[in-house]
Formats: structure tokens, sequence, C-alpha cells
């Protein structure tokens, strides 16, 4: 079996990147979903949000490293869902030039032959645009764009792609793409107009269900809990059962 | 391009490239092999086409600012131009006065953009209408010593690479 590997993307920070990997990725595994999350920002604030928090746990840094292989850094966080984190070394990789594209290869080699037994991995992206974020759009056959209902995040949106027209390009494929509205205030008139921007120009990949923002998406990753954990059946955690459910079955507004 | 809804909150729209990209032939895909040469050697920035020329959903109306045509009779002189600090909406018209009188006596434009510290998308749009001026009368403009202001901005609007500010930029994209 091929696992549908999604790189969680986009180069603006603050859009909700970590927050939909980390909710998205439980939502999948309690819906019996194997699901491996990795997390590929060198800030580690996946691995928090998922309780782990011992910075000098390596990860995927040793992978791309090379100094292991990818399931010998593999953490079960909870049923059905396995987490490889960032690792102290992660930032290292940012700065890899030697060896050009070849650098941007390492996840993509390093996932090979692994993870078969899986439904989903996601990656968590850095918010930038260097060689990690590469490696995950080399490695990727989906992408997933969190994006927020402000003006500046429809700039970070034309930026991104840019990027992703150009990957496409040189790797000569098309990803399966899609939006999520994350962090969405109904109440303010510029996220139905981002919105009806949005659907101008991604018809059919906006995932159904828009991510409202609450305070208790903010509140529970400091106790390294998902928000099923932290406050099950609440608003949030229905938003992300719902985008669950989009995902797999690619329900689009 | 799709029409402007008067009530939107959306005013200058980043994304009409796709738009224009989705109507034309694909442009990328006929630039394989070196693609992949400029993918990692730290000039990333998309090919943009030619319909960020702001046009009706702009915040400038393009009636308020006469078009940029050159002279038939030219020197072949280089004309600097230094400019201001802060650029925008309100000293556009000054820019695009010594813009037209620069493009109508001269060869070749060099702009020193190392003070600017503001720019909005008016400035911006007003320099890139003069790049493509200058491209289609076959003259040179060229923007010299950006500061750090200015190339963020011509990256946050996408035209770094058409501006040709992009070189100045670190990083991969």
């Amino acid at each position: 079996m091929t696992a549908r590997i999604v790189a969680v993307l986009n180069q603006k920070g603050g859009v909700g990147k970590t927050t939909t990997s980390v909710n998205l990725a439980h939502a999948l595994a309690r819906m019996g979903k194997r699901v491996t999350v990795i997390d590929l920002d060198p800030q580690s604030h996946l691995a928090v949000s998922l309780g782990f928090v011992s910075p000098a746990t390596s990860g995927i840094d040793d992978v791309l490293l090379g100094v292991c292989s990818l399931p010998e850094r593999l953490l079960s966080a909870r049923k059905n869902l396995n987490l490889i984190v960032a690792g102290p070394r992660l930032q290292e990789i940012e700065q890899l030039v030697e060896g050009g594209a070849r650098s941007a290869d390492l996840l993509k080699k390093a996932l090979q032959h692994h993870l078969l037994d899986q439904d989903v991995v996601v990656i968590d992206c850095p918010p930038s645009s260097g060689l990690l974020v590469a490696n995950a759009l080399f490695a990727a056959n989906e992408i997933l764009v969190p994006m927020t209902s402000d003006y500046l995040a429809l700039q970070g949106l034309s930026h991104l792609m840019g990027t992703v027209k150009k990957f496409e390009s040189v790797l000569k494929k098309r990803y399966k793409f899609f939006l999520v509205m994350s962090r969405f205030v109904v109440t303010r008139r510029i996220s139905k107009d981002v919105l009806k921007t949005l659907q101008k120009y991604f018809t059919g990949q906006i995932l159904a269900t828009t991510i409202t923002e609450t305070a208790l998406l903010a509140e529970c990753p400091s106790f390294g809990k998902t928000i099923f954990e932290y406050r099950p059946g609440c608003r949030s955690a229905r938003d992300f059962t719902a985008l669950a459910k989009d995902f797999l079955e690619g329900k689009v507004m | 391009m799709a029409e402007k809804d008067e009530s939107s909150l959306i005013g200058y729209d980043p994304l009409a490239w796709l738009q224009q990209e989705a109507d034309e032939i694909q442009p990328g895909l006929e630039n394989n092999e070196t693609a992949v040469e400029i993918q990692f050697s730290g000039s990333q920035q998309p090919d943009l086409p030619e319909t960020l020329i702001p046009e009706k959903s702009d915040p400038v109306d393009a009636d308020e600012l006469p078009e940029l045509t050159a002279a038939n009779e030219i020197s072949d002189t280089v004309e600097t131009i230094v400019l201001d600090a802060v650029l925008n909406i309100q000293n556009v018209a000054k820019l695009h006065q010594r813009l037209v009188e620069a493009l109508t006596c001269c060869q070749k434009i060099e702009i020193d953009a190392s003070a600017v510290t503001v720019i909005d998308t008016a400035a911006m749009q007003l320099l890139l209408i003069l790049k493509r001026t200058a491209i289609k009368d076959d003259k040179e403009v060229q923007i010299d010593f950006p500061s750090d202001k200015f190339i963020e901005a011509a990256q946050l609007l996408g035209i770094a690479e058409m501006l040709e500010v992009d070189q100045a930029a670190a990083g991969f994209f």
C-alpha cells in the first residue's frame, strides 16, 4: 500500500500549520487510519503539541543527516499515530548547501521503502522557504495549505503558488492540492471576502470544513494534548473530525 | 480576469496571475531544464505574468497616471533618480512625473532605491509599469542598491524578479 504523503505547508507563519497537522492527524488516527506525523519545523512545535517536550530527542534531523534510518526514530504518540520529532540538529539541514538539488531529496529518499503500512504521512513544514520545505515538496504527493482569512495571507499564498508551480515544473508532477480555511473568524467581513477570492482561483480545492478560531485550539498545545483530548466534543473537535472526513473523501466547498 | 467587486475589502488581488496563467499555456513547463538549475540557486521567484500590472482592482486609478510614453528623439544619456525614503500614494504622482521626463529623454534610467524605508503598492505599481514600458521601448531601467524594505515589498507583491531585485535577496525562493 502507498501512503498519502501530505505536506502541510504555508511559508507564512501563524496560519495554523501545526494546529492543523496535529489535530487532523489525530482525527484521522481516531478514525482508524494509520498516521505518521513528521515534525519538519526546527521549532519542534508539533512534538510539543503532542506532549513530547524534550529538546534533546533526535528525530528527523538524524534521519536526514544520514545518522539512522527513519523507522529508528518513530515514536508512538497515540493509538494509530506515530511521530517523528524534529530533533536539535534539524536547523543544520536548512544550512546545507553542498549538493544543491541533491540535498532537497533527503526526505524523499528516507521515506522510500518505509512507512508502507501507513495510510497517511503528514509533514508539518516550517514557515520558511528553504531546504526543509524543498525536502517536503520533493517527498510529498499532496499539499495541504492552511489559510487564514486575512489579506496578507493572500499575498503569501501568491508566493507559495509560485514555489509550488516551480516544483511541479521541475519534478514533472502535479500535486493534489487542497486549502483549508484555518483560524476563521466568521464575524469579520474580510474573512468572507478572502474566502470568496480563494474560491475564485481554487475551485474544488478548498476543503469543505472551515476551522473556526477558538481559544481552546490555542490552549491545548500547552498541555501537550490534541483538541480531542483537551476538550472532546467541543466545536473545534467537531471541526477537525469533519475536516478529516473531508480530507479522506475529497469533500470540498 | 475577474471583475472587482466594489464592496469587497480585497483591493489589489495578489492571486490574479493564477487566472492569467490558467488562460495561457503554462510557461514554466516549457523551461524544465533551466528551472532545475534555478530551483536551488538562491533566486527563487515565481515567473510572473504581466497581469501583475494592476488592473481595475488596484489601489491607484490608472486614469490618474498618464501613460509612460517615451518620445521619439532621445539621447544615449543615463538619468539617475534617487528614490525618497517614503514612497506612497501621496507622492506617487510626483515620482511619475520624474520618471516620464527621464524616460522621454534618456536611454537608461538608474534608480537608486537604497533610501527606501516605506513603499506602498501604488509606488511599486508605478515602477513595474516603468519597467514594462522601458522594455517595450527598448530602453533600460535598473534598480540599484535596493534597501531591505524595498526588496521585502517587491517580494511580498511577487514582483522582485520582474524588477530584478531578487538577486539581492538571500534565501532559496
